[in-house]
């Protein structure tokens, strides 16, 4: 426990100094770190190929749909906390009081999480983290980050209250390390379609992955409504010669933009 | 003189109603226009879907095509995502590659809606943006999963509505592609860009 959370207070440290190195360093350029971020993201992507994806292949071939499914479930009501904190910070008051009752609903009648009985009860799952709370409050969303997925300066800091407020932290290490293990596996296989689909599309993966995760990312904040404007950006109606969209290019180079009329 | 003012008060209450019903009748037809080339597409999604298991690819590419060449406007799209390498190309390369863009949208089209099982369609609203455009906001009803968010961007060129830009849960196809062959012309170049495109047609043909 006393390693654990030694070993959080550097994660701590980590996502402070990547904040305050960054987070005022950007205006147009979402992604100054891109060499950097271009070295993690094809070393993981190396080691996804190689060892993750394979494994999480596996997993599915041998795994039945509903185990499955009551494995997700039992991973997204333990980090479920985190929503309702969030919710509250937002001042979603009613939204968190839902999910308050989501939350006990599934982790009592739905046997520990394993089975989302609030659902079909007209109490659907909702997506907050600290990072979209920080983005209602008005921070901007600082540098594109990849570490061991897309994020950013301002969304890294979920790291903290996620990591407090799932009690699956708190367990001793020889329960943790399995569990992290399947929680980590499970993860990846339910984002395999995803993957396939951008190995299909994609020319740059890195760009594509980051423009994707950065557009996204808008979407949740606004609670999957954003406003119609945001879109006006790429057409540069203004004649501006950077912004938007395409400022998530990273090189001010490439995003000069045509006035369309 | 009270039987004139009857007059003169049912005269102008006909004149209000008639004024009023010709301005909404007039946005409901605008309305219809601009969801019309989204209701296109989706007619034809679903036709491509519904037919996967007994028409060939290429039967089902030709569906696609009539639709996006009709309904796209991939000039103004392939515009866009090349942004300023567009000026640097000439005639011949433009039109060139809108014919590769075209193909690639379409074989990508015919790739993923690849199955029914359902599946439907929902219009949702219209919102006006600059520039007289529009988003058509819709959703992709899944029968066993979550819906997905299919938003269009909706421009009126010479008198016809067309799509410029397809939002899927909230990524904007449009800026996605800027951000990736950007991404690729500064790396590798510009006839980088081409052969890849040529590959990943090619990749979604059937074996």
């Amino acid at each position: 426990m006393t390693g654990k959370l030694y070993n959080f207070s550097k994660l701590l440290i980590l996502v402070g100094i990547l904040s305050l190195a960054t987070g005022c360093a950007t205006t147009q350029n979402n992604d100054p770190l891109e060499r950097g971020n271009r070295v993690v993201f094809n070393v993981t992507e190396t080691l996804d190929k190689h060892l993750i994806k394979p494994i999480a292949e596996s997993y599915v071939d041998v795994t039945p749909v509903p185990v499955r499914t009551s494995v997700t479930n039992f991973f997204n009501n333990l980090g479920y906390l985190n929503v309702i904190l969030n919710d509250f910070l937002q001042g979603k008051f009613e939204q968190g009081i839902t999910d308050m009752l989501r939350f006990t609903y599934n982790s009592t009648f739905g046997i520990a999480g394993l089975f989302d009985i609030s659902t079909p009860i007209g109490m659907p799952a909702n997506n907050e983290d600290f990072g979209q709370t920080l983005a209602t409050w008005g921070v901007d969303q600082g540098s594109y980050l990849y570490l061991l997925g897309p994020s950013s300066t301002r969304d890294i800091t979920d790291q903290v209250p996620s990591t407090l407020l799932n009690p699956f932290f708190y367990m001793s290490g020889i329960i943790f390390a399995p569990i992290s293990a399947l929680s980590a596996v499970n993860t990846r296989a339910n984002l395999l379609e995803q993957s396939n689909i951008r190995d299909e599309a994609a020319l740059d993966p890195y760009s594509f992955t980051r423009e994707a995760y950065l557009q996204q990312r808008e979407f949740k904040i606004h609670d999957g409504e954003p406003p119609a404007s945001g879109y006006d950006d790429i057409f540069g109606d203004d004649g501006d010669d950077v912004g938007g969209d395409v400022g998530n290019a990273g090189d001010e180079e490439e995003s000069g933009m045509l006035v369309i009329e | 003189m009270t039987l004139n003012l009857q007059h003169l008060l049912k005269t102008t209450i006909f004149i209000s109603l008639t004024f009023f019903s010709c301005m909404i009748w007039a946005e409901i037809e605008q309305e219809q226009a601009i969801y019309a080339p989204v209701n296109e597409l989706h007619t034809s999604l679903l036709r491509i879907m519904e037919n996967a298991e007994t028409n060939s690819f290429q039967e089902r590419y030709d569906i696609m095509e009539k639709t996006v060449v009709t309904h796209f406007n991939s000039p103004l799209i392939a515009k866009v995502i090349l942004s300023r390498h567009w000026k640097t190309l000439d005639e011949q390369a433009q039109t060139d590659f809108i014919d590769l863009f075209n193909r690639l949208t379409i074989s990508t089209y015919v790739d993923r809606f690849d199955a029914f099982d359902g599946q439907s369609f929902k219009y949702l609203s219209i919102e006006q943006m600059k520039k007289n455009r529009f988003m058509v906001n819709t959703k992709f009803m899944r029968p066993d999963d979550d819906p997905v968010s299919f938003s269009y961007i909706v421009q009126n060129d010479a008198g016809q509505w067309k799509i410029i830009s397809v939002i899927a849960n909230g990524i904007n196809d449009l800026s996605l592609k800027r951000a990736d062959y950007s991404s690729v012309i500064k790396e590798k170049g510009f006839a980088a860009l081409i052969s890849s495109l040529n590959e990943k047609i090619s990749d979604l043909q059937p074996k």
